[in-house]
């Protein structure tokens, strides 16, 4: 049977990995080529990179480092940051990534989803939501880096997204991200309830324990992390690591 | 020297960048010409069924690759749409696969219960179904698992050309053989030392 | 020796108890032909007591005075590590000898997983808290490559320097008094000043002639900021190994069985820029091949025959595969640069301006600080004297 996926979720800013905490306080963390190439020695299943300044800031892909880094890997890698168009798209495959992640671009443009989709497939393209609450405890979606706030309903708009084409959602909770205390599990089991593709859980996970409770009680098909690949641990200094696969095969079954 | 075919669709860096790895030599060709002097062929793929057919129908590559693959029989190998497209046809799409294995490619919606997620993505484990010098050493692994990710599956017309099975729902032919036509459904680029193993055997066919 | 014909076959004398040759810095051979590295240690052997009753002594008085000044804290002693054996191996007796240390690690960003893993295993097992320095990856290239520029050996100086630096700043955030190394005169002997010299002026000089990035992250040790360490906040640089009996063959084979800690093949080569100078730099370059240090080591103590020793080093050092090809692809150098670099001339460390002359100049300060643990002694052997005349005894 298919395991549960656990995929680093690496910050890229410029030409260094960070990492934040609620989406800001980023801390370094090293040279984002190295630091790939390590999880590659490591063997993890699958690498997610994403450029979180790129939409915010409107910057152009870093085609170059990306080609480095995918030179580095022999697993399945996802990238996000200012993807725009087909072109930008057919480029990331090209240099040997697997799927592309959208998440600002996809708000006044749902067409760009609609036609990646058509022309690379849907298993290619990840819609990401980033979310918020507000002030009366109501979940609000966020997009450029939690900076805009998104009027979409957030049930309804993971709906248009899968309509629209994507092949799978990563649903991230900014105010859990780098907290190491668990998942938003009712936010994700909100978006898994609701729809068919895949969800991948993120933000906030501090041990294979945080997994397991999303896996069995919110139903994510996989889960990303990210603190706990960079960090040694909470609070500690930044040492590359990922789960011991033995512990990772013996809760997931 | 493997030559990987460039029809539009596919993941080729990363296919020439495992081969470089292991010490293979693969050239990345879209000429017919080119191809016409490949003496082993890799048939890479991602997308959608139909549009690969209809961009290798009209670049002239099906031609070349039926008089390499069935008259001279050089050693060919589909990998994920690829692999699909070794198949007659496809539920995706309307138009003809290349049909050098019996076969077809089916959807998962009809197959499998609404709780399983479409398309089957991530890392699953394979059996052997049939000996194929494709899946030599799998023994040296305590188990043997593959990146998957396709929302089609493929089911063989005949069992012996089936090399390696997976369940996922339903059980589908993960592997595929017929004498110098091979096809696997995973990604073994993505697959590290697995999908190493799968390399150097087919370098080494 | 690395290169086309074995060390014993050319005419270069030998040492006759270890195998430092005379191409080695500051070097002279008595009637005997026995080197005066050799004598070095002897001393050093029988000042600090290494391995015998006394020895253990002296240290086991040294750390009932960490403990003691450690209550109460959070930590009481720093450990720098590296994922290597020494420093994994030091982790090990922390905990044996009932200390509370406090891991830190300069990160490079040329770690191998193996070091990272080597780290995280011993350091989850034993329940040991890391800090973590990381050194922003275009500044460290930049820096590595302004000493690639100016031809000189020491192109991995900056990393030494940097741990340091940054176990004296984890010492001084959480108010410790005490950092042990583990470096071990026996098993690695004392590197020849001749070679491998760095300071934070040498670092700062060469990077200024041909660096391009401005040294921000980097945490650079100035001459101030060392006398500040050592003078003001009164940090204690310890190296039990000095002191105590050790092995490395059996710290590895311990480390491999109780950690699944691995060995990443040699001295230092679980970081690719240190490997990259250890095995490629050097040898080729600088006709230095520093694998005598570690053997010569092995013969002095008994572990190794001379005969075995000089045969092992006539073998060519283990490189890994791609190396050279990621060395060029970080430092951004074409293979034509590169090449062209390589076969330029070496120059020296001397060249540059650094503290050496007021390290000199500072010798009876250091001497007092070396006498109180201040400034490890090796550094008073190596740095306070003018090298042309050979080390004292």
């Amino acid at each position: 049977m298919l395991r549960t996926r656990i995929i680093p979720c690496l910050l890229l800013k410029d030409e260094s990995l960070v990492k934040t905490i609620n989406f800001k306080n980023y801390k370094y963390i090293g040279d984002p080529v190295n630091t790939v190439r390590i999880f590659n020695e490591l063997e993890v299943d699958e690498l997610m990179l994403l450029d979180i300044f790129a939409s915010k800031e409107n910057n152009s892909i870093n085609f170059k480092i990306l080609k480095e880094i995918a030179n580095e890997c022999f697993m399945p890698l996802s990238y996000g940051g200012n993807i725009k168009s087909i072109e930008d798209a057919k480029e990331i495959f090209k240099i040997g990534f697997e799927k592309v992640v959208i998440n600002s671009n996809s708000f006044n443009n749902l067409k760009l989803i609609e036609d990646l989709s058509k022309y690379f497939g849907a298993q290619s393209i990840i819609g990401s939501i980033d979310v918020k609450n507000n002030f009366f405890g109501n979940r609000k979606i966020y997009s450029h880096h939690g900076t805009k706030k998104q009027s979409h309903d957030l049930v309804a708009w993971a709906k248009k997204l899968q309509r629209a084409g994507v092949g799978e959602l990563i649903v991230t909770s900014i105010e859990k991200e780098g907290s190491w205390n668990g998942y938003d599990v009712d936010l994700i089991n909100s978006i898994t309830e609701n729809v068919q593709v895949p969800v991948i859980a993120n933000g906030g996970c501090g041990s294979i324990d945080h997994i397991v409770e999303v896996v069995e009680k919110a139903n994510a098909s996989a889960c990303a992390i990210g603190s706990m690949v960079v960090f040694q641990k909470k609070g500690m200094g930044v040492l590359v690591k990922f789960l011991d696969p033995k512990i990772i095969k013996e809760r997931l079954k | 020297m493997i030559t990987i075919v460039d029809y539009g669709l596919g993941n080729l860096g990363s296919i020439q960048n495992m081969f470089k790895h292991i010490g293979v030599k693969a050239r990345i060709e879209s000429d017919v010409d080119k191809i016409k002097s490949a003496s082993k062929i890799l048939l890479p793929g991602i997308g959608s069924f139909d549009t690969a057919m209809e961009k290798i129908n009209k670049k002239g590559l099906k031609e070349v690759l039926h008089e390499k693959a069935i008259k001279e029989q050089i050693p060919v190998l589909g990998i994920c749409l690829g692999m699909q497209l070794l198949t007659s046809s496809s539920e995706e799409g309307h138009l003809s696969g290349l049909g050098w294995i019996p076969g077809k490619t089916l959807t998962y919606k009809n197959q499998i219960n609404k709780k399983i997620k479409i398309p089957h993505m991530g890392w699953n484990l394979v059996s052997k179904s049939s000996e194929s010098e494709l899946t030599q050493g799998f023994e040296d692994f305590e188990e043997v698992r593959f990146y998957f990710v396709h929302s089609y599956f493929v089911k063989v017309a005949n069992e012996k050309n089936s090399i390696l099975k997976t369940s996922y729902g339903v059980e589908f032919d993960s592997a595929i053989q017929k004498d110098n036509i091979y096809g696997a459904q995973f990604h073994p680029e993505k697959s590290h030392k697995f999908g190493m193993k799968i390399f150097k055997n087919f370098a080494s066919i | 020796m690395i290169v086309t014909e074995p060390l014993s076959a050319t005419h270069k004398q030998i040492c006759s108890k270890c195998i430092y040759d005379e191409r080695v810095g500051g070097i002279n051979f008595d009637e005997s032909g026995e080197c005066n590295y050799c004598k070095q240690i002897d001393a050093l052997t029988l000042d600090y007591g290494t391995g015998t009753q006394k020895g253990n002594e002296k240290f086991h008085k040294i750390l009932a005075q960490i403990k003691k000044d450690g209550r109460n804290k959070k930590y009481d002693c720093i450990i720098g590590v590296s994922g290597g054996t020494d420093s994994s191996f030091m982790l090990h007796l922390t905990k044996k000898w009932g200390l509370r240390p406090l891991a830190v690690h300069y990160d490079n960003t040329w770690n191998s997983a193996i070091s990272t893993e080597n780290i995280r295993k011993v350091l989850s097992k034993l329940d040991i808290d890391l800090y973590t320095h990381v050194v922003d990856n275009q500044e460290v290239d930049d820096i590595f490559k302004s000493f690639f520029l100016a031809d000189v050996l020491e192109i991995d100086a900056s990393t030494d320097l940097a741990l340091a630096e940054v176990m004296y700043r984890a010492a001084w955030k959480y108010k410790v008094k005490y950092v042990l190394e583990g470096h071990s005169f026996l098993t690695e002997g004392i590197s020849p000043i001749s070679k491998n010299y760095f300071d934070g002026k040498y670092i700062r000089s060469v990077h200024k002639i041909f660096g391009q990035k401005k040294m921000k992250t980097y945490p650079l040790m100035t001459i101030s900021r060392f006398l500040f360490w050592t003078i003001f906040a009164k940090i204690q640089k310890i190296r039990p190994l000095w002191y105590i009996d050790y092995n490395k063959e059996d710290a590895r084979e311990f480390l491999e069985k109780t950690y699944d800690w691995q060995y990443y093949g040699g001295h230092h080569l679980e970081n690719r820029m240190s490997a990259y100078a250890h095995s490629v730099y050097l040898p080729s370059k600088f006709n230095t091949d520093m694998r005598n240090n570690t053997l010569s080591a092995l013969v002095r103590s008994g572990r190794m025959t001379r005969k075995l020793a000089l045969e092992e080093y006539d073998k060519p050092p283990i490189i890994e595969k791609g190396l050279v090809e990621y060395f060029k692809k970080r430092l951004k150098l074409s293979s034509e640069e590169y090449e062209l670099i390589m076969d330029r001339k070496a120059r020296s460390w001397i060249e540059f301006p650094t503290y050496k002359k007021t390290f000199e100049l500072l010798r009876p300060m250091f001497k007092i600080l070396a006498a109180n643990n201040l400034v490890p002694m090796s550094f008073y052997i190596k740095y306070c004297y003018p090298i042309k005349k050979s080390s004292p005894k």
